[in-house]
């Protein structure tokens, strides 16, 4: 009779699927996955600590370094934070421009999902479609703050510089393009029969499960939970806009995709809407050069690529927050990994990571 | 943004729990309340209907030099409302209940705070390092934290306190 035996198997943190350096330890029996382990702390520089030490304008760039491949979501978390604390309003033009390069940098991180997902399953052309369009993204970036993926233009009080008529111009030659760029993915990957098969019904989360593990963003809408900050909270000028949430039916890998690629046509609907509407006027609030917000507390969140990202800001009344602690949507959702994993074969293991979509500067912060 | 929890029910949760404190000043009155009642109260906000508090919006903690605060924020999707409990711990000696009892989904954080806080979590289902490597014994996060020297003793990378520069 043939005997099976467990053993573990520690999939990364080199390891070319893993999205940056995760360590998983697969406990395998046979070709069966009976648990997954994931480990991090590879990439941890400290930001909470770090930002102890520096003021507060000071600390922006560091949420860049957060989430790497949506710089801007993070910024504007940060300084929505500080706003609130310090109690300081934006203008209209700079909420108009802020939303813009945020839904702009939704796409980009989601280019990355497609792109590195469809690596994982074994098409590297896929990555190089969407990374030439992502480029697209990174070019407008380029042209209004100087700068591709760090971008630090998100600013406390508003943003560093006004948005160029060529940026708009190039942004709405972009908006146009998205039409013919989904329907292109359409039919490169959604209508591949190996695509679908690899990922329709694997790795499932129920909603119970979705809720139970605290998930958040794409992962937790794809188990048709309609969650989505930008809907509930109202921030910035989202109040104003008509979109819609693109909501999951079964939760498994298939639907984690679908979703993407749905938020990838409602930011564009978004972008459009903000071109429309965006009034002249300051793009920066009369902000102090030395800012000593008054003590107390702050918690701020916003819809970030991944989830829900929080800050949580403790000033003592000096230029310096004295402590700020970083509510990680990624962090929280790689708990689901054990879940999605267990009973799925060691190939499936991968989708799995693809799509949960975790990004390690946020993981490890 | 949501609302806050009603001053009303504030003053309902008081009479069942002895070490409960609020300022009914502020106009956002976060909740004081002593480790032991923590978990009850934690457990009345979860399951109760009246708010149904179903998701850890956020949980952190804090080095005041005197004490350390565990911060929660609990957020309810149902009424779209909120509410903020702090608990001060010794500082010497810091624990507290795992909130993992409530709410599931707060494994991890619990694991960070205990790697960078050095909170000891009582009932946390695998409580270990998550971030800094398994041997460090210092907590980043403390106010009073001094970084330690790495030094490889025999093949194996071993952290020592540095001595004092005087």
């Amino acid at each position: 009779m043939a005997q099976t035996e467990k053993f573990v198997l520690n999939m990364g943190p080199q390891h070319p699927s893993t999205h940056g350096v995760l360590q998983v330890q697969v406990e395998l029996d046979g070709e069966n996955i009976i648990g997954a382990k994931p480990v991090m702390g590879y990439l941890h520089r400290g930001i909470e600590k770090l930002m102890e030490s520096r003021t507060y304008q000071q600390c922006v760039p560091f949420t860049d370094r957060l989430d790497y491949v949506s710089a801007m979501n993070n910024n504007l978390g940060f300084c929505m934070a500080v706003e609130k604390l310090a109690g300081i309003e934006v203008p209209e033009r700079a909420q108009y421009i802020r939303t813009i390069c945020c839904e702009l940098n939704r796409i980009a991180s989601h280019h990355v999902f497609i792109g590195s997902l469809t690596n994982d399953l074994g098409s590297a052309t896929g990555m190089i479609y969407a990374f030439r369009d992502r480029e697209k993204i990174l070019d407008l970036f380029n042209i209004i703050c100087g700068a591709r993926m760090t971008c630090h233009y998100i600013r406390i009080g508003g943003v560093i510089a006004d948005a160029q008529d060529e940026f708009i111009r190039k942004t709405e030659e972009f908006i146009d393009y998205v039409p013919q760029m989904l329907d292109e993915y359409d039919r490169l990957f959604t209508g591949n029969e190996i695509f679908q098969k690899r990922m329709q019904g694997t790795s499932v989360i129920s909603q119970e499960d979705a809720l139970r593990f605290g998930m958040s963003g794409p992962n937790i809408r794809a188990s048709g939970i309609p969650y989505d900050i930008r809907k509930i909270d109202k921030y910035g000028v989202y109040g104003d806009l008509d979109f819609d949430i693109p909501v999951g039916r079964t939760g498994d890998n298939w639907d984690r995709y679908m979703i993407r690629i749905g938020e990838i046509a409602e930011s564009a609907k978004i972008i459009r809407q903000c071109l429309d509407r965006m009034p002249d006027g300051p793009f920066m609030a009369k902000v102090p050069k030395v800012l000593k917000p008054a003590k107390g507390d702050v918690y701020h969140r916003v819809e970030n690529t991944r989830g829900e990202l929080g800050f949580y800001i403790v000033s003592d009344g000096t230029t310096k927050p004295y402590r700020v602690h970083i509510h990680r949507p990624s962090f929280i959702n790689l708990q689901a990994l054990d879940h999605m994993c267990r009973g799925m074969v060691l190939a499936d293991s991968v989708t799995a990571f693809a799509t949960i979509d975790p990004l390690m500067g946020e993981v490890d912060c | 943004m949501g609302t806050y929890l009603e001053l009303k029910y504030l003053e309902e949760l008081k009479h069942s729990f002895a070490s409960m404190e609020f300022d009914s000043q502020q106009p956002e009155p976060h909740i004081y309340v002593g480790s032991d009642d923590l978990l009850g109260l934690m457990q009345r906000l979860r399951e109760n209907p009246v708010w149904s508090f179903d998701r850890m919006g956020n949980i952190t903690s804090v080095d005041y030099k005197e004490y350390i605060e565990m911060v929660y924020m609990l957020y309810s999707r149902r009424f779209d409302r909120w509410v903020t409990v702090k608990c001060r711990l010794d500082r010497e000696k810091p624990v507290v209940e795992s909130m993992t009892q409530v709410w599931p989904g707060t494994e991890f954080e619990e694991r960070e705070i205990y790697d960078l806080m050095g909170v000891e979590f009582l009932h946390h289902p695998d409580l270990r390092r998550i971030l800094m490597p398994d041997n460090y014994t210092a907590h980043p996060l403390r106010k009073d934290f001094v970084p330690l020297q790495p030094k490889i003793e025999g093949g194996v990378l071993t952290w020592h306190k540095q001595k004092s520069s005087s």
